[in-house]
C-alpha cells in the first residue's frame, strides 16, 4: 500500500484525511501491524484508485 | 482548512461554555477560566494526538475515534474491567472466607484506581505496539 501511495504522490496525512482515519492508523496498516476491516480496506483501495487485491492480499504460507 | 477553522471556532465556544458552567457552580472566575483553557488545550491537542479524527460537520461530536483507536479503547476497557472484577472477587473471597470482615471501602477505592491505571497502561502499550 505504501508503494501505491507514494506513486500517487500522497502523504500519509492526506490519505488519512480522505478516508477519515488518523495518520497513525495509516502508518500501522503500512507496517502490517493493523489489519483493516473490509470497509476500511475498500475505502483505502478506492482512495488509491486501485482494485482491492492490488492493495491488500492474503499471505499464503509456504508450508504443506 | 475551512472545516478545521469551523472545528477550532466551535471548540473555542464549547470551552467558553464549559468554563461558564463552572463559574455558575460557584467557582472563582480564574478557576472557571482555567477549566475553559484546559478544555480548549485538549481540543487543540486532540487532532494531532493520533487518537481522534475530526469530523467538523458533526458539530458537538466532531471528535471521533477511527476503527483502530476504537479497537484499542475497547480492549483497554475490557482489560481494566476484568482486572477490577477479579480484584473485587478476590477481596470478597479473602474478607468473606479467610478473614471474615466487611470489605474495607479503602480497598475498593484502590481497586478502582487500579482499574483506571490498567486502562491507561493497556492503551499505552497497544498504541506503542501498533
Amino acid at each position: 500500500m505504501k508503494e501505491i501511495r507514494l506513486q500517487k504522490g500522497l502523504k500519509q496525512e492526506s490519505l488519512a484525511g480522505v478516508i477519515g482515519v488518523t495518520r497513525q492508523t495509516i502508518i500501522a496498516i503500512e507496517k502490517g501491524k493493523f489489519v483493516p476491516s473490509v470497509k476500511l480496506a475498500l475505502e483505502l483501495a478506492k482512495a488509491l484508485d486501485q482494485p482491492l487485491e492490488e492493495v491488500f492480499w492474503l499471505e499464503v504460507s509456504q508450508e504443506g | 482548512m475551512i472545516g478545521m477553522s469551523r472545528y477550532y471556532l466551535s471548540r473555542a465556544v464549547l470551552s467558553a461554555v464549559f468554563g461558564f458552567l463552572f463559574a455558575l457552580t460557584g467557582s472563582t472566575w480564574w478557576v472557571a477560566a482555567l477549566i475553559g483553557a484546559i478544555a480548549f488545550a485538549f481540543f487543540l491537542w486532540a487532532p494531532h494526538s493520533g487518537r481522534y479524527v475530526v469530523h467538523p460537520e458533526l458539530g458537538v461530536t466532531a471528535l471521533r475515534r477511527d476503527e483502530r483507536t476504537q479497537g484499542i479503547n475497547d480492549r483497554s476497557a475490557r482489560n481494566a474491567f476484568i482486572v477490577t472484577m477479579l480484584a473485587v472477587a478476590g477481596a470478597a473471597l479473602y474478607f468473606g472466607r479467610f478473614t471474615p470482615a466487611v470489605v474495607p471501602v479503602a480497598f475498593l477505592n484502590y481497586t478502582l484506581i487500579l482499574g483506571v491505571l490498567i486502562y491507561y497502561l493497556s492503551s499505552f502499550l497497544q498504541r506503542r505496539s501498533s
